[in-house]
């Protein structure tokens, strides 16, 4: 496994390599962190010096100065000193990821549908004996409909007529997606779900649908709840204030979303490309933090969108929603959450994930190196060693590097691959030193030397 | 076999190390750095255990310390991904299975006895509280425990929204519905052997069992506040507060703005929440009828325990406390239990003292839904079910028992339904059910012209109507 041109490094016999016995390393961990404060103590101090002597420099200039100007000029000093210092720690601490992927909202369509009333089966109820203990009118029509559907009444009469009338599609999508009244949103959601899984259900009777809402329709909703589609309009969260995330109404979006990718193979309700264009926004979401909560809803959502391709379709897919991730996410953490995000427990999601990590590696480089063997030898290249080495960005494509194998499906028949990774991490794990003190210097060395076990296991 | 035991060590002191260095160094516990640790060990035992096709099981160290972590619940990005891990966990590697012995066709309980458990429960009740402290490692759930969690998320319900945006609340409920996915897990093959052997030992041995047997807590007061709590926890979705409360604007302009994440997933989970204390409640319901079936059998010795039935108490719960009867026929939604208890509770008014019949027993033609309807078409007796229950109360049972046995009717096939109660459902067909029902509010109306039929008593007509008219 060694490579006999390297450098002879002591760190190379680390017990950690020959056998991974972990005793030694857990002290080691614990160590560095001793080392990280003590690494801060002598910034300070450093910091501190420097200041007594720019203090005393200062003081042979200004000699004649009254006393209380040298006061001020050393408490702003002294300040500057302790910005310096927050500057230094901070810049030690990787910020969170987190993108603002919502924006302004719009205005929400109307929800008054004044074609309700002419539903055969009010027309037939109006006539009917039982009116007389009900006493409906045509013009509480929509608030009895509501009843009806809150309760749940709607849905039973539904599955027992077998067919859903186009007015009536037409207006619980609506409040399912638009309405500001929660138990309102949620039943209609519910009512949704029920007839489209009557579809897919092995013992249910399918229900006659007579209107389908298109992709436009799922995008539409997106663009009011103020999502930004525009890769380049999506900001740091950090960087603004007023974020303040899509309407409660996401959550019904997000469960219908699912239940309707999954009739595709009954019916086609949607195109290969609008699938390709919800499983990227649906990756979109996950890099919001205020959707966090969700993720159990959007791991679900994208699971489907994802399983709704036929083999074919994913064939011709994948690359497309990993191109489409790659040129939205920023370079930072949030691309790694992006690759995080998707599941990777099925043959699919291992795919995608890998695409899309080896997607945004190639971002990366700026399309200098578009082939694997390329991004490796330039990943070789990087010398640790010196000064200037961003060890940020090296954590970056430690991890992505490593989910790009990881998921590789041919990895294991790539040995010049193989080989190359595997000299990469121990670039990373061995030339950095434990004392290394530069920012993040010591993470990179941590996940490498830990990912280097991995590969001596298999 | 025993390089998989050294990979497993290995795998297991890695992992851990993961976290260990942030975990002692506690000056630094909060900070950004440990959450990250935290982050890193999460995604490491996924991608060891999950994500492989053949992984290895986490060991008992590991899913403690991703339990701890959901526990702990230092921010909803750990909360989340220590819930999603722990329930895939629990998905790929079950602690208790059926396997299809494929020799003779015959099938078999596995136990895997080695597995991480979250609670602390045994069927010895005569063990000392001390000695169980001290055998407990810090942090499991004993009956106690799983009662006071229980506690802390009722109390919050009964607080404003703004003052439920709270991390901590969420990830409690988080617990709550792993500990019971864990439950279940447990239970349900076991009830399965138990429904082909009609062996009790297959469910005496169940967690839930033990759970409920256990003298460390009063169960009669777990049921009543597990019943209290899905009650009180329903009223936001299902639109019961105050409007002013939970509209959307007091959820959106919280003063605490970095509560914006927990806010908007605040309603789902609470919405999970009851699904799930609703399953819990089911699964005992269950136990319930089988404990009662093997000891009809014979197979219930003293040790057992004795537990008054669930329904029981929400039958007794239900007739003292009126005022939670429409919040919990709104939210409980599982159409055959709840046919049952309308039913039972009914019966208690509809029929006379002399032939009132133990459940247990009670398969006559009286005790069905379509029996109580039957009792309401006379005006005298109509008339003296209205003076013990008021109209209101009637027509929302009514209206409600109605619904579930259309939806039931509408989850077909009926037959196929496992351990379906044939006395509620009769043969009656929904039509005649339809007709039953119309009849009965008329008879209200006869027996009393002034009464207002409630709003859900008009859907409950209109939907009845339909169904007589199309048929």
């Amino acid at each position: 496994m060694m490579d006999v041109d390297e450098p002879l490094d002591f760190e190379l016999e680390d017990s950690l390599l020959i056998n991974p016995v972990v005793s030694n390393k857990r002290k080691k961990l614990m160590g560095l962190d001793e080392l990280l404060t003590e690494h801060y103590k002598e910034q300070s101090k450093l910091i501190e010096n420097e200041a007594k002597k720019q203090a005393k420099a200062q003081k042979t200039y200004d000699s004649d100065e009254d006393k209380n100007c040298k006061e001020a000029m050393l408490a702003s000093l002294l300040d500057d000193c302790q910005k310096q210092v927050k500057a230094i720690s901070s810049g030690e601490e990787m910020s969170e990821w987190g993108l603002c992927v919502f924006g302004q909202q719009k205005a929400t369509p109307p929800l008054s549908f004044p074609e309700l009333g002419s539903w055969s089966n009010f027309q037939s109820f109006m006539n009917n004996e039982l009116n007389s203990l009900v006493g409906l009118t045509s013009e509480q029509v929509c608030s009895f409909l509501e009843g009806l559907l809150k309760n749940g009444w709607l849905l039973r009469l539904i599955l027992k007529c077998g067919r859903v009338e186009k007015t009536i599609a037409v207006w619980t999508f609506s409040l399912m997606l638009y309405s500001s009244k929660e138990e309102l949103r949620s039943s209609a959601c519910e009512f949704w779900c029920a007839i489209l899984s009557s579809k897919i259900q092995i013992d249910a009777r399918p229900i006659e649908i007579d209107w389908y809402p298109n992709y436009s329709e799922l995008k539409r909703a997106l663009e009011i709840y103020g999502f930004l589609f525009n890769s380049s309009s999506s900001i740091s969260a950090e960087n603004s204030s007023d974020c303040k995330g899509p309407p409660q109404n996401i959550i019904t979006w997000i469960k219908f979303t699912a239940v309707y990718c999954q009739i595709r193979c009954k019916q086609s309700v949607l195109l290969t490309s609008d699938c390709q264009e919800l499983a990227a926004v649906i990756i979109c979401l996950f890099l919001d933090r205020q959707l966090q909560g969700l993720s159990v809803l959007m791991r679900d959502c994208m699971q489907s969108v994802i399983s709704s391709f036929t083999d074919e379709e994913w064939i011709n897919s994948y690359s497309r929603i990993a191109k489409s991730v790659a040129s939205r996410v920023p370079l930072d953490l949030n691309c790694l959450r992006a690759v995080q995000c998707i599941s990777g427990v099925d043959t699919r999601t291992k795919h995608l994930k890998s695409v899309v990590a080896f997607e945004i590696l190639v971002n990366c480089f700026d399309d200098k190196v578009a082939n694997e063997e390329g991004i490796l030898t330039w990943l070789i290249s990087i010398n640790v060693k010196e000064k200037s080495c961003d060890f940020f960005k090296m954590y970056i494509y430690v991890v992505l590097a490593e989910n790009w194998l990881r998921y590789d499906e041919m990895f294991s028949e790539k040995p010049v691959i193989r080989e190359m990774w595997g000299l990469f991490l121990r670039n990373c794990s061995c030339q950095i030193s434990s004392t290394d003190l530069r920012p993040q210097a010591s993470k990179v060395r941590n996940k490498a030397a830990y990912l280097l076990q991995g590969i001596g296991n298999s | 076999m025993e390089k998989r035991k050294i990979n497993r060590g290995c795998m297991e002191a890695n992992t851990l190390a993961i976290i260990d260095s942030s975990a002692e160094f506690y000056n630094h516990k909060d900070s950004q750095e440990a959450k990250d640790d935290r982050i890193d060990f999460l995604e490491a035992v996924r991608t060891t255990s999950i994500v492989p096709e053949h992984g290895t099981p986490p060991t008992k160290k590991m899913v403690e310390a991703v339990f701890q972590i959901l526990k702990a619940g230092e921010s909803l990005e750990l909360i989340m991904s220590s819930y999603e891990l722990l329930n895939e966990i629990e998905n790929r590697f079950p602690r208790v299975y059926i396997s299809e012995s494929s020799g003779n066709g015959s099938r078999e309980l596995v136990v895997v006895k080695e597995a991480w458990l979250p609670f602390v429960v045994s069927l010895d009740v005569m063990s000392s509280e001390k000695e169980t402290k001290r055998r407990n490692p810090p942090g499991l759930f004993d009956p106690n425990g799983f009662h006071e969690l229980l506690l802390g998320i009722a109390e919050m319900t009964y607080k404003t929204i703004s003052q439920r945006l709270d991390t901590k609340f969420l990830g409690n409920m988080l617990l709550f519905q792993y500990l019971v996915n864990v439950l279940e897990g447990d239970f349900v093959p076991r009830i399965n052997m138990y429904k082909e052997s009609l062996n009790w030992n297959f469910l005496r041995e169940c967690l839930l069992n033990m759970l409920l047997v256990s003298r460390r807590i009063n169960y009669k007061v777990l049921m009543k506040d597990c019943l209290f709590t899905i009650c009180s926890l329903c009223q936001d979705y299902a639109g019961n507060r105050n409007e002013s409360d939970c509209s959307k604007t007091s959820i959106e302009k919280s003063p605490e703005n970095h509560n914006t994440d927990v806010a908007i997933a605040l309603l789902e989970v609470q919405r999970t929440t009851c699904m799930a204390m609703q399953k819990f409640m089911i699964m005992i319901m269950e136990l319930d009828e089988s404990k009662q079936q093997a000891s009809m059998l014979g197979q219930i010795n003293r040790s057992d325990g004795a537990r008054t039935q669930l329904v029981e108490i929400i039958l007794d719960e239900l007739t003292y406390y009126r005022k939670v009867l429409p919040q919990f026929l709104q939210v409980f939604n599982d159409p055959k239990r709840k046919l049952e208890i309308i039913v039972q509770y009914l019966l208690k008014y509809t029929s006379k003292p002399s032939v009132r019949t133990r459940r247990s027993n009670g398969s006559s033609e009286d005790s069905s839904f379509l029996g109580i309807l039957k009792s309401f078409t006379e005006i005298s007796s109509t008339k003296n079910i209205i003076k013990k229950l008021n109209v209101e109360v009637v027509q929302l049972l009514l209206a409600h028992a109605f619904l579930a046995y259309t939806s039931m009717s509408s989850q077909q096939p009926l037959s196929s339904m496992p351990n379906c109660n044939e006395a509620v459902i009769a043969s009656s067909s929904l039509v005649e059910i339809s007709k039953n029902v119309a009849a009965a509010f008329n008879s209200l109306r006869k027996a009393d012209e002034k009464i207002q039929i409630s709003s859900l008593g008009k859907e409950a007509l209109f939907t009845a109507a339909m169904i007589i008219s199309t048929s």
